[in-house]
């Protein structure tokens, strides 16, 4: 294979722009500035202080959550399947998915405002009128939030560090029992991953509005966010795989046509799964569940459902549908931004209508904006820093020459394709 | 029976390798020619852009299955409770699109999968009883390990010397011509 850049076992440096750390580094101090100035806000009808802050920084946790929790679902369905498409794009999944302990400062911060987020922390359960309360208290009172906090965290950091940890190893002994090992955490791994990120979501999101039942929330959460991972990892990868970057050669059509068919596949299953979710409360017409949708359809958060519907599911669907369109930049790309902002709409329509019921909240978006720079940026600079301490790509994965000598087919039979348009214009 | 004056099919060239019939079909490409064909036991990777292949017209077929469908759905639940017989069930209204998506949502997949095997039936010309290739015996190969590249009698560019030439340059082990 002559399609080595000469940049192999090398550490990837990862140059966006130049002086990108300062840069990050400013951004991130000044959005978490902006975001502990909030904690002033006083709400209309909310006496507490604080509670706009904690919200957002929920919402800003849950979106980064949503990535990393993505690139570990990706890493350990690489590991599954044994794929071949996928392993010299594996490095940056188990990159991203690594800053997950970094989440848990965030989240140590958001514990500080349990009272203003939980409706159930705050309510005395005993001579509560509140049923749900009192049949929940057995799941949801404070202790056991707090250690299944811990335990999703440690699950969550072994996991990626152990995959990343024998990745690496493979890179400098090359040997089976690397490989093997890997496959082992991801057999564990996958089942690990599916409770802890189902009751992550419910612990954390649903909870707040604790008489609520939803049977899909764990996966409903879990579609919504592989779909937003693969639109940035989309991003992500053209970025380093242009001329110059690490991912040079090593990334090509066969990635980025695949990375775009799941993007597809995953926009069908977040509205299918959010459509059974929605279908099920509605026919059903119990006042206990449908309230969480009633709500929901006051002031503008009628607007916000709508914008989902359309914006999340018709859109990316219609543009996707076409086979050439995944392997467009011109159009993916666009796409993979608009994803960041549905999903973010997405997190707000199940967030948000607890602390403002009569509409979407135009007026602290920034609040959101800046929680999200913070985390963001955190993210960002740390995973700068693992790209640059171990290669871009898995060295001596197996089946990575597999991969690189399918791209070359690749790259001649786009040569052919090429040649054989021209000569028909002639 | 009745056919004394027997017509030719194309001309059939056996190959041993993937990679030589890929490089004869790059050059059957470039010479222009519009009816000819490659029979390999199993897909080729680039095989269709060798041959200047564009995507398949299938997924159209397909494309409007599924409109039709969705379409059909919607129409059907409307008809059915809202219009022909209404009647009310658990204070729902008559007509939701709500209730009428999963009707739409498995009819937008059947009569999408109807289009995708129609259409594709349609585009190959299928069914059909016979194909002058299955006359000639060494083309059975095809299912085993050989490889074949037909030329078209009726291609416009067909001119059987030059053809023969090409393809044994390219590494063809037996050339034959194939009756109607």
């Amino acid at each position: 294979m002559s399609s080595s850049t000469g940049n192999e076992n090398q550490p990837a440096h990862v140059s966006l722009w130049p002086g990108q750390k300062e840069l990050l580094k400013y951004l991130t101090l000044i959005a978490a500035v902006l975001a502990l100035v909030s904690v002033n806000i006083k709400l209309d009808g909310n006496n507490d202080f604080g509670a706009q802050l904690a919200f957002s920084l929920l919402l800003a946790l849950m979106f980064f959550l949503s990535i990393c929790l993505g690139s570990l679902f990706l890493t350990l369905i690489h590991h599954l399947f044994d794929s071949t498409w996928s392993a010299p794009l594996r490095r940056v999944y188990e990159n991203i998915a690594t800053l997950i302990p970094w989440l848990a400062i965030p989240f140590g911060f958001l514990c500080l405002f349990g009272d203003q987020l939980y409706g159930w922390m705050a309510m005395e359960s005993a001579g509560n009128p509140d049923h749900a309360l009192h049949a929940k208290h057995a799941y949801l009172n404070k202790p056991f939030f707090y250690i299944r906090a811990i335990i999703y965290f440690s699950v969550w950091t072994w996991l990626a560090n152990k995959l990343r940890y024998w990745s690496i190893r493979q890179d400098e002994e090359g040997t089976a029992e690397c490989a093997f090992k890997m496959r082992k955490f991801a057999y564990m791994g996958v089942f690990l991953f599916a409770f802890t990120l189902t009751l992550a979501a419910i612990d954390w999101v649903k909870s707040l509005e604790h008489a609520w039942f939803s049977t899909m929330y764990g996966v409903y959460y879990f579609a919504g966010s592989v779909w937003t991972t693969l639109a940035t990892l989309y991003a992500l990868f053209l970025v380093l795989s242009k001329k110059g970057g690490p991912l040079e050669g090593i990334v090509g059509k066969r990635q980025f046509f695949d990375l775009g068919v799941l993007l597809f596949a995953f926009t069908v299953f977040y509205a299918y799964i959010h459509f059974s979710q929605y279908f099920l409360i509605w026919n059903a017409n119990i006042p206990e569940e449908t309230y969480y949708y009633v709500i929901r359809e006051n002031g503008s958060w009628w607007d916000i459902s709508m914008l989902i519907i359309f914006g999340h599911f018709f859109i990316p669907f219609l543009t996707l549908l076409r086979i050439d369109a995944k392997l467009s930049p011109a159009i993916v790309v666009p796409i993979a931004a608009w994803a960041w902002l549905m999903h973010y709409i997405d997190l707000s329509f199940n967030i948000m209508p607890v602390l403002h019921p009569e509409g979407f909240h135009w007026s602290y978006v920034w609040v959101d904006i800046s929680c999200m720079v913070a985390i963001g940026g955190l993210l960002a600079l740390k995973f700068i820093k693992k790209m640059d301490s171990a290669a871009p790509y898995p060295v001596k994965d197996p089946r990575l020459k597999e991969a690189l000598e399918e791209q070359a087919i690749e790259r001649e039979a786009s040569e052919d394709a090429e040649m054989a348009k021209n000569g028909l214009q002639s | 029976m009745e056919s004394e004056s027997q017509k030719a099919y194309g001309l059939v060239a056996e190959f041993d390798t993937p990679a030589d019939i890929m490089e004869a079909a790059r050059q059957v490409r470039n010479l222009g020619f519009t009816k000819w064909d490659v029979h390999t036991p199993y897909p080729i990777h680039g095989m269709d852009q060798a041959m200047g292949m564009n995507n398949s017209k299938v997924g159209w077929f397909t494309f409007l299955g599924g409109i039709t469908g969705f379409t059909t759905g919607y129409l059907m639940i409307w008809f059915m409770n809202a219009f022909d017989y209404p009647l009310i069930v658990g204070g729902k209204p008559m007509f939701s699109p709500y209730f009428a998506f999963p009707v739409g949502y498995e009819l937008t997949i059947l009569l999408g999968a109807f289009g995708t095997l129609f259409g594709m039936f349609f585009l190959n010309k299928l069914p059909r009883l016979h194909h002058p290739l299955l006359k000639n015996r060494n083309f059975a190969k095809v299912t085993h390990d050989k490889y074949f590249l037909v030329v078209e009698v009726e291609d416009p560019k067909f001119d059987e010397s030059q053809i023969r030439e090409l393809l044994t340059d390219n590494g063809s082990t037996n050339i034959e011509l194939v009756e109607e």
